[in-house]
């Protein structure tokens, strides 16, 4: 347990020393909800307001982001450059190092929901989740769906490039497809099913609602494929663990 | 003296290509024992088979009375390894490198004591991306060695090093021997075999060819050589001449390989005698590993 705690908090310094991951993970959220909030506030959809609608969805995606990149990117990048093969000639169990990084990647999503959902407080009058301990809930849900569920795909690229390649296309077919960004009413029959396939519609639909209406008992069914998803691939993650590329 | 490594029919391939073929050998404890060849003679493979990260197709392996492929936990608490093309993560500093890699061990480690030895006190707040190749080199040899590991496995612990760093990179080495460690070193710089190793084993093409102490192994004919200079005698004559494996001429002056010495030596005084050709400077050396080298290279390559 040492060790894995050591590891976390060594990563989650080394993070903060890389400007870029810091840009995106912290700054570009607020700088869409920014963005957004120009175009749209004022509108009511579906009786939330704005900030209502998108500050929750914009932390689901947040969810996305750090598990296919602040996880599955780097830990594909530690694999090309023999990182994971230094641990390799240890006593280190691979298990130990998921575990850190799972770790690391919670607290850092953690700082950039706090971030995003202040920022929606102060400039669009956002409140507090209605049912607090609800909404944490399903944040924890979220994280145990997808964190391992990037560490599988990414961890089927040769490489960091490909692994950047994967991340990126998961992030955007879910950024505009999961109803996060645009709202699904407006897009055709085909794309509203589409959607139901991608895990992050579900966390989206968990995060908007015990933000503003019920509590998460209310949504069964979102957490039983979440949990499917996270059961499913922390399986795969874990049988598929390699430490090098080769 | 006790084995430590007792390696038997050693056999491993990737796809078609057969990186090591039947290789057989005994690492005595308290030794220096180098690998040497060519790059992709198989001297990575054989040692990573010996870490217990790849394993054998065929043959038996013992590290320190452990199967390295099945006991690879067990072994990791006893050996110490330094990867050839690894590196840690490059914003990791060096103080936090050291930390994280002492509390992967059980038993306690000699941190305070390396970081004095390998002069790393002034650089501990320096990121490993920021350190040049010879200080890479420390931290990494650092990070194998502090559990006190029984065996070190060093895998080309002096590529990239200037002459200078290389040096200091042996006498670390030494140092390590010194207290106690078995080191297993693979290289393709023969000085560095000659200077560092107790017993060389020297493979090509996945075979092992040679293994013996630099010395002897240099001691064998087939490294010792004639040196001359004559501007009468030609490639064509020298090769014919009895006992003559190999001559290597530049210019004026020639090498001449020879299984018996004073014979070709014999041969040549009487020819040059003859025809009234001066010889100069005329010595009997006896070459280095790099010559040795060469010549099994060359025999590999016609036979």
């Amino acid at each position: 347990m040492i060790q894995v705690m050591k590891l976390a908090s060594i990563e989650t310094k080394m993070f903060f020393r890389d400007r870029l991951s810091v840009f995106w993970t912290f700054l570009f959220p607020v700088a869409m909800i920014w963005l957004f909030g120009s175009m749209f506030v004022g509108n009511e959809m579906n009786g939330l307001s704005f900030a209502q609608m998108f500050v929750p969805s914009w932390i689901g995606v947040n969810i996305v982001t750090t598990s296919f990149f602040t996880l599955g990117t780097v830990l594909a990048g530690y694999r090309e450059t023999g990182v994971l093969r230094r641990y390799q000639s240890t006593p280190l169990q691979p298990w130990k190092i998921l575990a850190a990084h799972t770790v690391q990647g919670t607290v850092i999503f953690f700082i950039s929901a706090v971030l995003l959902m202040v920022f929606g407080m102060l400039l669009y009058d956002l409140t507090l989740p209605a049912y607090m301990g609800s909404t944490i809930a399903a944040l924890l849900i979220s994280i145990a769906a997808f964190f391992p569920f990037a560490l599988f795909l990414t961890s089927l690229a040769k490489n960091t490039q490909a692994a950047a390649a994967i991340s990126s296309l998961f992030l955007n077919l879910m950024l505009f497809l999961s109803g996060a960004t645009f709202p699904l009413e407006f897009m055709p029959t085909v794309l509203q099913y589409v959607a139901k396939i991608l895990p992050l519609y579900y966390v989206i639909i968990m995060l908007r609602g015990t933000w503003n209406e019920s509590p998460i008992t209310e949504y069964g069914v979102e957490i039983g494929i979440l949990l499917g998803i996270a059961v499913i691939s922390t399986i795969l993650a874990s049988r598929f663990f390699r430490w090098s590329g080769k | 003296m006790e084995h430590v490594i007792d390696v038997k029919g050693l056999s491993k391939s990737f796809g078609s290509v057969q990186a090591v073929k039947d290789m057989s050998f005994t690492v005595s404890q308290g030794e220096i024992f180098g690998i040497i060849g060519p790059n992709g003679a198989g001297k990575t493979t054989t040692l990573e088979m010996l870490e217990g990260i790849l394993k054998p197709d065929n043959g038996t392996i013992d590290v320190l009375g452990l199967d390295p492929s099945r006991q690879l936990r067990k072994l990791n608490n006893r050996i110490g390894v330094q990867f050839q093309a690894t590196s840690i993560q490059k914003k990791m500093k060096v103080k936090e490198a050291l930390d994280l890699f002492s509390s992967f061990y059980k038993q306690a480690t000699q941190k305070e004591y390396l970081i004095e030895i390998l002069g790393l006190g002034d650089k501990l707040n320096v990121a490993f991306e920021d350190l040049s190749g010879g200080w890479k080199q420390r931290l990494t040899l650092a990070l194998a060695t502090l559990h006190k590991p029984e065996i070190l496995f060093l895998d080309e612990p002096s590529m990239g090093l200037d002459p200078h760093a290389r040096r200091e990179m042996w006498s670390m080495i030494k140092l390590m021997r010194e207290q106690g460690s078995t080191i297993v070193i693979t290289t393709h710089y023969m000085e560095e075999a000659e200077k560092l190793c107790d017993r060389v084993a020297m493979i090509y093409s996945g075979h092992l060819k040679a293994l013996n102490t630099p010395v002897e192994l240099l001691n064998e004919m087939k490294a010792h050589y004639l040196a001359f200079e004559s501007d009468g005698l030609e490639y064509e004559y020298l090769i014919t001449v009895p006992g003559v494996a190999r001559v290597e001429q530049e210019g004026d002056s020639f090498k001449v390989f020879s299984e018996d010495q004073q014979m070709t030596a014999y041969h040549i005084f009487n020819y040059c005698h003859d025809k009234g050709i001066s010889l100069t400077n005329f010595k009997f050396e006896k070459g280095s590993l790099d010559d040795l080298f060469v010549h099994y290279l060359e025999k590999g390559q016609t036979g």
